[in-house]
Protein backbone atom coordinates (compact mmCIF):
# COMPACT_ATOMS: atom_id res chain seq x y z
CA UNK A 1 0.00 0.00 0.00
CA UNK A 2 1.52 3.67 -0.98
CA UNK A 3 2.61 5.81 1.81
CA UNK A 4 -0.38 8.02 3.15
CA UNK A 5 1.25 10.88 4.67
CA UNK A 6 4.63 11.31 3.65
CA UNK A 7 6.74 14.38 3.50
CA UNK A 8 7.59 15.65 0.22
CA UNK A 9 10.27 18.65 0.81
CA UNK A 10 11.38 20.71 3.60
CA UNK A 11 13.12 23.91 4.18
CA UNK A 12 15.16 25.58 7.36
CA UNK A 13 16.20 29.22 6.98
CA UNK A 14 19.72 29.36 7.82
CA UNK A 15 21.53 32.31 9.07
CA UNK A 16 21.51 35.27 7.39
CA UNK A 17 17.42 35.12 6.53
CA UNK A 18 16.32 34.45 3.53
CA UNK A 19 13.62 36.37 1.44
CA UNK A 20 11.19 33.21 0.57
CA UNK A 21 11.04 29.87 1.37
CA UNK A 22 10.49 27.81 -2.09
CA UNK A 23 8.98 24.29 -1.91
CA UNK A 24 9.57 22.82 -5.77
CA UNK A 25 9.51 19.91 -7.60
CA UNK A 26 6.13 18.29 -6.38
CA UNK A 27 5.20 15.25 -7.44
CA UNK A 28 1.83 14.76 -8.80
CA UNK A 29 1.28 11.89 -7.22
CA UNK A 30 -0.32 12.42 -4.21
CA UNK A 31 -3.94 13.32 -3.59
CA UNK A 32 -3.96 16.46 -1.60
CA UNK A 33 -0.67 18.54 -0.11
CA UNK A 34 -0.49 19.51 3.56
CA UNK A 35 2.28 22.36 4.23
CA UNK A 36 2.80 23.36 7.79
CA UNK A 37 5.31 26.13 8.88
CA UNK A 38 6.84 27.73 11.43
CA UNK A 39 8.31 31.57 10.26
CA UNK A 40 9.30 35.05 12.00
CA UNK A 41 10.26 37.66 9.84
CA UNK A 42 12.52 40.81 10.17
CA UNK A 43 9.63 43.49 9.73
CA UNK A 44 9.87 46.12 12.28
CA UNK A 45 5.89 45.20 13.66
CA UNK A 46 4.08 42.50 15.32
CA UNK A 47 3.31 41.01 12.38
CA UNK A 48 5.39 39.99 9.54
CA UNK A 49 3.29 39.93 5.98
CA UNK A 50 3.40 36.74 4.22
CA UNK A 51 2.66 36.66 0.93
CA UNK A 52 1.86 32.61 -0.80
CA UNK A 53 2.50 31.86 -4.12
CA UNK A 54 1.59 28.85 -6.24
CA UNK A 55 3.90 27.74 -9.33
CA UNK A 56 5.93 31.54 -9.00
CA UNK A 57 2.42 32.88 -10.83
CA UNK A 58 1.29 36.40 -9.89
CA UNK A 59 -2.22 36.65 -10.98
CA UNK A 60 -5.48 34.47 -10.29
CA UNK A 61 -5.30 34.88 -6.45
CA UNK A 62 -8.52 35.59 -3.69
CA UNK A 63 -9.53 35.21 -0.41
CA UNK A 64 -11.76 35.35 2.25
CA UNK A 65 -10.47 36.05 5.87
CA UNK A 66 -11.78 35.50 9.48
CA UNK A 67 -9.24 36.19 12.08
CA UNK A 68 -8.97 37.71 15.63
CA UNK A 69 -6.45 40.39 17.08
CA UNK A 70 -6.68 39.65 20.21
CA UNK A 71 -9.63 41.62 21.00
CA UNK A 72 -11.53 41.85 17.92
CA UNK A 73 -12.88 39.23 15.40
CA UNK A 74 -12.66 40.71 11.77
CA UNK A 75 -13.80 39.03 8.36
CA UNK A 76 -12.49 40.68 5.00
CA UNK A 77 -11.68 39.63 1.69
CA UNK A 78 -8.83 40.40 -0.93
CA UNK A 79 -7.44 39.46 -4.18
CA UNK A 80 -4.27 39.89 -6.05
CA UNK A 81 -1.17 38.61 -7.48
CA UNK A 82 -0.65 36.45 -4.03
CA UNK A 83 -2.42 35.06 -0.72
CA UNK A 84 -2.01 37.52 1.79
CA UNK A 85 -1.43 37.03 5.56
CA UNK A 86 0.49 38.04 8.80
CA UNK A 87 3.19 35.92 10.59
CA UNK A 88 4.93 36.93 13.51
CA UNK A 89 7.30 40.07 12.69
CA UNK A 90 10.50 41.57 14.92
CA UNK A 91 8.53 43.04 17.46
CA UNK A 92 6.69 40.46 18.50
CA UNK A 93 8.31 38.44 22.04
CA UNK A 94 11.73 37.43 20.99
CA UNK A 95 12.70 34.14 19.43
CA UNK A 96 8.59 33.34 18.98
CA UNK A 97 7.55 32.05 15.35
CA UNK A 98 3.78 31.39 13.86
CA UNK A 99 2.51 28.26 13.67
CA UNK A 100 0.50 27.51 10.17
CA UNK A 101 -1.02 24.95 7.98
CA UNK A 102 -2.48 25.08 4.31
CA UNK A 103 -4.23 21.95 3.18
CA UNK A 104 -4.81 21.67 -0.49
CA UNK A 105 -7.11 18.94 -1.34
CA UNK A 106 -6.95 17.49 -5.05
CA UNK A 107 -4.16 19.75 -5.16
CA UNK A 108 -2.66 18.11 -8.80
CA UNK A 109 -6.36 17.69 -10.51
CA UNK A 110 -7.81 19.60 -13.37
CA UNK A 111 -10.09 22.07 -12.11
CA UNK A 112 -9.29 25.84 -9.65
CA UNK A 113 -7.17 25.11 -6.59
CA UNK A 114 -9.03 25.65 -3.45
CA UNK A 115 -7.42 25.52 0.12
CA UNK A 116 -7.83 26.06 3.85
CA UNK A 117 -4.98 28.08 5.92
CA UNK A 118 -5.10 28.33 9.50
CA UNK A 119 -2.50 30.22 10.91
CA UNK A 120 -1.70 31.75 14.52
CA UNK A 121 0.88 34.29 15.58
CA UNK A 122 2.18 34.29 19.58
CA UNK A 123 3.32 37.58 21.52
CA UNK A 124 2.96 38.40 24.73
CA UNK A 125 0.86 40.91 24.76
CA UNK A 126 -2.31 41.72 23.53
CA UNK A 127 -2.07 42.29 19.78
CA UNK A 128 -1.74 38.56 17.95
CA UNK A 129 -3.57 37.03 15.31
CA UNK A 130 -5.78 33.83 14.99
CA UNK A 131 -6.74 33.61 11.34
CA UNK A 132 -8.46 31.12 9.33
CA UNK A 133 -8.67 31.85 5.02
CA UNK A 134 -10.39 29.85 2.83
CA UNK A 135 -8.08 30.51 -0.10
CA UNK A 136 -9.09 30.05 -4.05
CA UNK A 137 -6.49 30.29 -7.09
CA UNK A 138 -7.91 30.64 -10.13
CA UNK A 139 -5.78 28.13 -12.22
CA UNK A 140 -6.28 24.46 -13.37
CA UNK A 141 -3.07 23.77 -13.51
CA UNK A 142 -1.20 20.78 -11.26
CA UNK A 143 0.42 22.22 -8.32
CA UNK A 144 4.22 22.26 -8.52
CA UNK A 145 5.66 24.78 -6.15
CA UNK A 146 4.64 26.45 -3.10
CA UNK A 147 6.39 29.74 -1.81
CA UNK A 148 6.25 31.47 1.25
CA UNK A 149 7.35 35.26 0.71
CA UNK A 150 8.18 37.82 3.23
CA UNK A 151 6.33 41.05 2.29
CA UNK A 152 8.38 43.37 3.65
CA UNK A 153 11.98 42.17 5.09
CA UNK A 154 13.01 38.93 5.32
CA UNK A 155 12.27 35.37 6.94
CA UNK A 156 14.91 34.66 9.79
CA UNK A 157 17.17 31.83 10.54
CA UNK A 158 15.10 28.68 11.79
CA UNK A 159 11.93 29.34 10.06
CA UNK A 160 10.93 26.23 8.55
CA UNK A 161 8.01 24.45 6.15
CA UNK A 162 7.87 20.81 5.96
CA UNK A 163 5.08 19.56 3.14
CA UNK A 164 3.52 16.37 2.63
CA UNK A 165 1.26 14.61 0.28
CA UNK A 166 -1.52 12.56 1.24
CA UNK A 167 -2.50 9.46 -1.00
CA UNK A 168 -6.20 8.42 -0.90
CA UNK A 169 -5.06 4.88 -2.23
CA UNK B 1 -29.19 10.92 -7.88
CA UNK B 2 -27.45 9.24 -5.08
CA UNK B 3 -23.56 9.75 -5.58
CA UNK B 4 -21.32 6.34 -5.90
CA UNK B 5 -21.22 4.37 -3.09
CA UNK B 6 -17.31 4.04 -2.03
CA UNK B 7 -15.22 0.65 -1.41
CA UNK B 8 -14.63 -0.88 2.01
CA UNK B 9 -11.08 -0.86 3.19
CA UNK B 10 -8.85 -3.21 1.87
CA UNK B 11 -5.41 -4.09 3.29
CA UNK B 12 -2.18 -4.13 1.26
CA UNK B 13 0.35 -4.69 3.98
CA UNK B 14 2.13 -1.97 6.24
CA UNK B 15 3.68 0.74 4.82
CA UNK B 16 5.81 2.86 6.85
CA UNK B 17 3.98 7.08 7.26
CA UNK B 18 5.59 10.19 8.42
CA UNK B 19 2.41 10.49 10.37
CA UNK B 20 2.69 8.08 13.74
CA UNK B 21 0.97 7.20 16.99
CA UNK B 22 3.25 8.00 20.18
CA UNK B 23 1.07 7.19 23.12
CA UNK B 24 -2.82 7.37 24.04
CA UNK B 25 -4.48 7.17 27.34
CA UNK B 26 -7.99 6.36 27.79
CA UNK B 27 -9.58 7.44 30.84
CA UNK B 28 -10.51 4.64 33.17
CA UNK B 29 -14.25 3.90 35.37
CA UNK B 30 -12.56 6.19 38.33
CA UNK B 31 -11.64 9.29 36.61
CA UNK B 32 -8.42 10.59 36.00
CA UNK B 33 -6.80 14.38 37.71
CA UNK B 34 -4.63 14.78 34.66
CA UNK B 35 -3.14 12.84 31.59
CA UNK B 36 0.56 13.52 31.24
CA UNK B 37 2.88 12.35 28.23
CA UNK B 38 6.16 11.64 29.28
CA UNK B 39 9.35 10.70 27.72
CA UNK B 40 8.54 12.31 24.58
CA UNK B 41 11.19 11.48 21.90
CA UNK B 42 12.86 13.89 20.16
CA UNK B 43 13.03 11.87 16.54
CA UNK B 44 9.74 13.70 15.40
CA UNK B 45 9.82 17.61 14.09
CA UNK B 46 6.05 17.96 15.09
CA UNK B 47 3.58 17.35 17.62
CA UNK B 48 0.01 16.59 17.19
CA UNK B 49 -2.52 15.91 19.88
CA UNK B 50 -6.09 14.93 19.47
CA UNK B 51 -8.72 14.44 22.56
CA UNK B 52 -12.22 13.92 23.43
CA UNK B 53 -12.67 15.38 26.78
CA UNK B 54 -15.45 15.46 29.78
CA UNK B 55 -14.63 16.20 33.61
CA UNK B 56 -16.16 14.97 36.59
CA UNK B 57 -16.69 18.61 37.99
CA UNK B 58 -19.77 18.81 39.43
CA UNK B 59 -20.90 21.57 36.75
CA UNK B 60 -22.18 22.16 32.78
CA UNK B 61 -18.56 23.05 31.94
CA UNK B 62 -14.93 22.76 33.11
CA UNK B 63 -11.56 24.45 32.20
CA UNK B 64 -9.02 22.32 30.81
CA UNK B 65 -5.02 23.40 31.06
CA UNK B 66 -2.07 22.45 29.71
CA UNK B 67 1.45 22.56 30.76
CA UNK B 68 4.79 21.50 29.25
CA UNK B 69 8.10 20.34 30.71
CA UNK B 70 6.31 21.02 34.35
CA UNK B 71 7.15 24.40 33.99
CA UNK B 72 4.12 26.09 36.05
CA UNK B 73 5.59 29.79 35.61
CA UNK B 74 4.00 32.06 34.27
CA UNK B 75 5.15 31.70 30.61
CA UNK B 76 2.14 31.03 29.42
CA UNK B 77 0.09 33.07 26.47
CA UNK B 78 -3.39 32.49 24.94
CA UNK B 79 -4.77 34.08 22.18
CA UNK B 80 -8.44 33.34 20.16
CA UNK B 81 -11.22 33.97 17.58
CA UNK B 82 -14.17 31.84 19.16
CA UNK B 83 -18.00 31.71 18.12
CA UNK B 84 -20.16 31.16 20.97
CA UNK B 85 -23.37 30.42 18.99
CA UNK B 86 -24.29 34.31 19.09
CA UNK B 87 -21.50 36.59 19.38
CA UNK B 88 -17.93 36.01 17.41
CA UNK B 89 -15.08 37.65 19.20
CA UNK B 90 -11.41 37.28 20.21
CA UNK B 91 -9.58 37.49 23.41
CA UNK B 92 -6.11 37.21 24.95
CA UNK B 93 -4.21 36.25 28.09
CA UNK B 94 -0.54 37.27 28.48
CA UNK B 95 1.49 35.50 31.48
CA UNK B 96 -0.24 32.54 32.55
CA UNK B 97 0.89 30.44 34.73
CA UNK B 98 -0.61 27.17 32.27
CA UNK B 99 -2.48 26.86 28.74
CA UNK B 100 -5.98 27.62 28.66
CA UNK B 101 -7.68 25.39 26.24
CA UNK B 102 -11.16 26.50 27.06
CA UNK B 103 -13.61 24.08 28.89
CA UNK B 104 -15.38 20.66 28.20
CA UNK B 105 -18.58 19.00 29.27
CA UNK B 106 -19.11 18.16 32.84
CA UNK B 107 -20.73 15.86 34.94
CA UNK B 108 -24.11 18.23 34.41
CA UNK B 109 -24.24 18.36 30.85
CA UNK B 110 -26.16 15.54 29.28
CA UNK B 111 -24.32 12.19 29.53
CA UNK B 112 -22.14 11.06 26.76
CA UNK B 113 -21.27 14.64 25.24
CA UNK B 114 -17.33 15.68 24.95
CA UNK B 115 -15.89 18.42 23.83
CA UNK B 116 -13.22 17.72 20.81
CA UNK B 117 -9.29 19.40 20.54
CA UNK B 118 -6.92 18.92 17.74
CA UNK B 119 -4.29 20.91 18.04
CA UNK B 120 -0.16 20.89 16.97
CA UNK B 121 2.58 21.74 17.92
CA UNK B 122 5.48 22.80 15.28
CA UNK B 123 9.08 22.18 15.73
CA UNK B 124 9.03 21.09 19.24
CA UNK B 125 12.53 20.43 19.95
CA UNK B 126 13.95 23.13 18.59
CA UNK B 127 16.33 24.80 21.21
CA UNK B 128 16.09 28.04 18.87
CA UNK B 129 12.45 28.67 18.72
CA UNK B 130 9.58 29.16 21.80
CA UNK B 131 6.84 27.11 21.18
CA UNK B 132 4.09 28.08 19.63
CA UNK B 133 0.76 25.95 19.69
CA UNK B 134 -2.18 26.25 17.22
CA UNK B 135 -5.70 24.81 18.19
CA UNK B 136 -8.95 24.19 16.83
CA UNK B 137 -11.46 23.73 19.96
CA UNK B 138 -15.15 22.81 20.10
CA UNK B 139 -18.01 21.10 21.90
CA UNK B 140 -21.60 21.68 21.02
CA UNK B 141 -24.02 20.74 23.32
CA UNK B 142 -27.44 20.68 21.34
CA UNK B 143 -28.69 24.11 22.74
CA UNK B 144 -24.96 25.78 23.69
CA UNK B 145 -21.53 25.26 23.03
CA UNK B 146 -18.72 27.14 21.47
CA UNK B 147 -16.08 26.80 18.70
CA UNK B 148 -11.98 28.34 18.72
CA UNK B 149 -8.89 28.89 16.81
CA UNK B 150 -7.03 29.50 19.60
CA UNK B 151 -2.93 30.11 19.72
CA UNK B 152 -0.58 29.60 22.73
CA UNK B 153 2.66 30.37 23.60
CA UNK B 154 4.79 28.64 25.86
CA UNK B 155 8.02 30.93 26.41
CA UNK B 156 10.65 28.63 26.92
CA UNK B 157 13.33 27.25 24.05
CA UNK B 158 13.80 24.13 25.51
CA UNK B 159 13.07 21.01 23.79
CA UNK B 160 9.61 19.66 24.54
CA UNK B 161 9.88 16.62 27.02
CA UNK B 162 6.41 16.37 28.53
CA UNK B 163 2.66 17.74 28.21
CA UNK B 164 0.49 17.51 31.02
CA UNK B 165 -3.42 18.19 30.63
CA UNK B 166 -5.69 18.50 33.43
CA UNK B 167 -9.11 20.04 34.14
CA UNK B 168 -9.20 22.73 36.79
CA UNK B 169 -11.17 21.47 38.69
CA UNK B 170 -11.97 17.46 39.68
CA UNK B 171 -11.31 15.04 37.49
CA UNK B 172 -11.58 13.69 33.47
CA UNK B 173 -14.36 11.38 33.06
CA UNK B 174 -14.39 7.88 31.67
CA UNK B 175 -13.96 7.75 28.02
CA UNK B 176 -12.08 11.00 27.69
CA UNK B 177 -9.75 10.30 25.20
CA UNK B 178 -5.78 11.72 24.61
CA UNK B 179 -4.18 10.56 21.52
CA UNK B 180 -0.08 12.15 20.91
CA UNK B 181 0.99 11.56 17.46
CA UNK B 182 4.19 12.59 15.66
CA UNK B 183 4.89 14.06 12.87
CA UNK B 184 8.15 13.27 10.79
CA UNK B 185 10.28 16.51 9.29
CA UNK C 1 4.90 -0.39 12.08
CA UNK C 2 1.29 0.12 12.67
CA UNK C 3 -0.56 2.34 9.66
CA UNK C 4 -1.54 5.73 11.70
CA UNK C 5 -2.68 7.55 8.64
CA UNK C 6 -4.57 5.60 6.11
CA UNK C 7 -7.29 6.06 3.21
CA UNK C 8 -10.18 4.22 3.70
CA UNK C 9 -12.04 5.32 0.71
CA UNK C 10 -12.79 7.94 -2.10
CA UNK C 11 -14.74 8.95 -4.73
CA UNK C 12 -15.23 11.53 -7.66
CA UNK C 13 -18.50 12.63 -9.28
CA UNK C 14 -18.85 11.34 -12.91
CA UNK C 15 -22.05 13.37 -13.03
CA UNK C 16 -23.88 15.40 -10.86
CA UNK C 17 -25.46 14.33 -7.38
CA UNK C 18 -26.85 15.35 -4.26
CA UNK C 19 -25.09 13.52 -1.97
CA UNK C 20 -22.33 10.69 -1.60
CA UNK C 21 -22.05 7.77 0.95
CA UNK C 22 -19.37 6.57 2.78
CA UNK C 23 -20.34 3.14 4.26
CA UNK C 24 -19.28 -0.03 6.08
CA UNK C 25 -16.29 2.30 7.37
CA UNK C 26 -14.27 -0.41 9.74
CA UNK C 27 -14.14 0.19 13.09
CA UNK C 28 -10.26 -0.34 13.39
CA UNK C 29 -9.59 3.43 13.65
CA UNK C 30 -9.68 6.04 16.18
CA UNK C 31 -10.35 9.11 13.97
CA UNK C 32 -11.76 10.07 10.84
CA UNK C 33 -10.91 12.85 8.30
CA UNK C 34 -13.38 13.56 5.64
CA UNK C 35 -11.81 15.54 2.63
CA UNK C 36 -14.05 17.04 0.12
CA UNK C 37 -13.08 19.60 -2.82
CA UNK C 38 -16.19 20.04 -4.76
CA UNK C 39 -18.54 22.73 -6.52
CA UNK C 40 -22.25 23.32 -6.58
CA UNK C 41 -24.44 22.91 -9.20
CA UNK C 42 -26.87 26.16 -8.56
CA UNK C 43 -27.06 29.36 -6.83
CA UNK C 44 -28.95 28.76 -4.02
CA UNK C 45 -28.20 28.90 -0.38
CA UNK C 46 -27.97 25.58 1.61
CA UNK C 47 -25.57 23.94 4.14
CA UNK C 48 -23.81 21.35 3.63
CA UNK C 49 -24.56 17.95 5.98
CA UNK C 50 -23.50 15.09 7.37
CA UNK C 51 -25.87 12.36 8.63
CA UNK C 52 -24.65 9.22 10.53
CA UNK C 53 -25.63 5.61 10.14
CA UNK C 54 -28.94 6.67 8.42
CA UNK C 55 -30.19 8.76 11.21
CA UNK C 56 -32.61 11.10 9.42
CA UNK C 57 -33.92 12.00 13.20
CA UNK C 58 -33.81 15.61 14.99
CA UNK C 59 -30.37 13.80 16.72
CA UNK C 60 -27.66 16.72 15.72
CA UNK C 61 -26.70 20.06 16.60
CA UNK C 62 -23.92 22.32 15.64
CA UNK C 63 -21.94 25.70 16.75
CA UNK C 64 -20.35 27.59 13.83
CA UNK C 65 -17.72 30.92 13.40
CA UNK C 66 -18.21 32.78 10.29
CA UNK C 67 -16.00 35.23 8.42
CA UNK C 68 -18.52 36.60 5.07
CA UNK C 69 -15.60 38.88 4.02
CA UNK C 70 -17.15 42.02 5.57
CA UNK C 71 -18.31 40.86 9.12
CA UNK C 72 -17.61 38.01 11.92
CA UNK C 73 -20.79 36.40 13.47
CA UNK C 74 -21.41 33.37 14.95
CA UNK C 75 -24.67 31.19 15.13
CA UNK C 76 -25.66 27.82 16.15
CA UNK C 77 -28.79 25.40 15.75
CA UNK C 78 -30.60 22.34 17.79
CA UNK C 79 -32.50 19.31 16.91
CA UNK C 80 -31.87 19.01 13.30
CA UNK C 81 -32.19 16.10 11.34
CA UNK C 82 -28.29 16.57 10.19
CA UNK C 83 -25.44 18.00 11.33
CA UNK C 84 -24.50 20.82 9.32
CA UNK C 85 -20.90 21.29 8.66
CA UNK C 86 -21.21 24.30 5.82
CA UNK C 87 -22.84 26.62 4.28
CA UNK C 88 -22.41 27.82 0.62
CA UNK C 89 -24.05 30.88 0.35
CA UNK C 90 -23.10 32.30 -3.57
CA UNK C 91 -21.75 30.70 -6.51
CA UNK C 92 -18.77 29.18 -5.73
CA UNK C 93 -16.95 26.55 -7.63
CA UNK C 94 -14.00 26.64 -5.66
CA UNK C 95 -15.16 24.82 -1.90
CA UNK C 96 -13.21 22.41 0.07
CA UNK C 97 -13.79 20.94 3.51
CA UNK C 98 -12.00 18.99 6.22
CA UNK C 99 -14.33 17.12 8.85
CA UNK C 100 -12.34 15.69 11.92
CA UNK C 101 -14.67 13.10 13.33
CA UNK C 102 -13.15 11.93 16.68
CA UNK C 103 -13.49 8.25 18.44
CA UNK C 104 -16.27 7.52 16.15
CA UNK C 105 -16.24 4.17 16.59
CA UNK C 106 -16.46 4.48 20.56
CA UNK C 107 -19.71 2.78 22.02
CA UNK C 108 -20.53 4.86 25.17
CA UNK C 109 -20.05 8.49 23.23
CA UNK C 110 -21.76 11.02 21.47
CA UNK C 111 -20.02 11.77 18.70
CA UNK C 112 -18.77 15.13 17.83
CA UNK C 113 -17.27 16.60 14.46
CA UNK C 114 -14.95 19.54 13.93
CA UNK C 115 -15.04 21.07 10.72
CA UNK C 116 -12.84 24.02 8.11
CA UNK C 117 -15.62 24.86 5.30
CA UNK C 118 -13.91 27.51 2.70
CA UNK C 119 -15.48 28.80 -0.12
CA UNK C 120 -13.06 31.69 -1.07
CA UNK C 121 -16.06 33.52 -3.15
CA UNK C 122 -18.39 33.32 0.02
CA UNK C 123 -17.54 32.63 3.47
CA UNK C 124 -15.13 30.77 5.85
CA UNK C 125 -16.27 29.29 8.42
CA UNK C 126 -15.61 26.34 11.46
CA UNK C 127 -18.16 24.52 12.63
CA UNK C 128 -18.46 22.02 16.00
CA UNK C 129 -21.49 19.51 15.54
CA UNK C 130 -23.01 16.64 18.09
CA UNK C 131 -24.90 13.76 16.83
CA UNK C 132 -26.42 12.00 19.91
CA UNK C 133 -26.08 8.90 19.11
CA UNK C 134 -23.46 6.23 21.14
CA UNK C 135 -23.67 4.27 18.24
CA UNK C 136 -20.17 3.21 16.51
CA UNK C 137 -20.39 4.99 13.03
CA UNK C 138 -20.52 2.68 10.38
CA UNK C 139 -22.11 4.93 7.11
CA UNK C 140 -21.31 9.01 6.67
CA UNK C 141 -23.74 10.73 4.24
CA UNK C 142 -22.09 14.28 3.14
CA UNK C 143 -25.59 15.93 1.03
CA UNK C 144 -25.68 19.99 0.29
CA UNK C 145 -29.44 21.07 0.53
CA UNK C 146 -30.94 22.69 -2.62
CA UNK C 147 -28.32 22.08 -4.57
CA UNK C 148 -26.16 19.14 -5.89
CA UNK C 149 -22.67 18.58 -6.26
CA UNK C 150 -20.58 18.91 -9.51
CA UNK C 151 -19.48 16.48 -11.76
CA UNK C 152 -15.50 16.08 -10.58
CA UNK C 153 -16.67 16.87 -6.87
CA UNK C 154 -14.13 14.78 -5.03
CA UNK C 155 -14.35 13.01 -1.50
CA UNK C 156 -11.84 11.16 0.46
CA UNK C 157 -12.77 9.60 3.84
CA UNK C 158 -9.06 9.00 5.75
CA UNK C 159 -8.69 7.00 9.08
CA UNK C 160 -6.43 8.00 12.17
CA UNK C 161 -5.75 5.14 14.11
CA UNK C 162 -3.37 5.66 17.57
CA UNK C 163 -1.85 3.17 19.24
Amino acid sequence: MPVTYKKIASVTVGAGGAASIDLTSIPATYTDIHCVFSIRGSQAQVYQQLQITFNNTTTGYSQRNLYGDGSTAVSNSLSGNHFFTDGVGANATVSTFGNGSIYVPNYAGSTNKSASLDLVTENNATLAYTQLYALLWSNTAAITSLKITAGSGTLNQHSTAVLYGISKS
Amino acid sequence: MIGNIVAAITDGGEAATDFESIATVTVGAGGSANIEFTSIPSTFQHLQIRYLGRGTFNGGDVEVHMQINSDTGSNYTRHFIYGDGSTAGAGSATSQTKIVLNDVPAATSTSGIFGTTVMDILDYTNTNKNKTVRALIGRDKNGSGVLLLSSFLWSSTSAITSIKIFPSANNFAQYSHFALYGIKG
Amino acid sequence: MPKTYEPIATTTLGSSATEINFTSISGSFTDLILVGRFSSTTLIFGGMNLRFNSDSGSNYSYTLLEGTGSAASSARASNTTAMEMGYNGTNDAGQNIIIQIQNYSNTTTNKTAISRYNSPAGQVMSYVGLWRNTAAITSIRFAVNNQALATGSTFTLYGIKAE
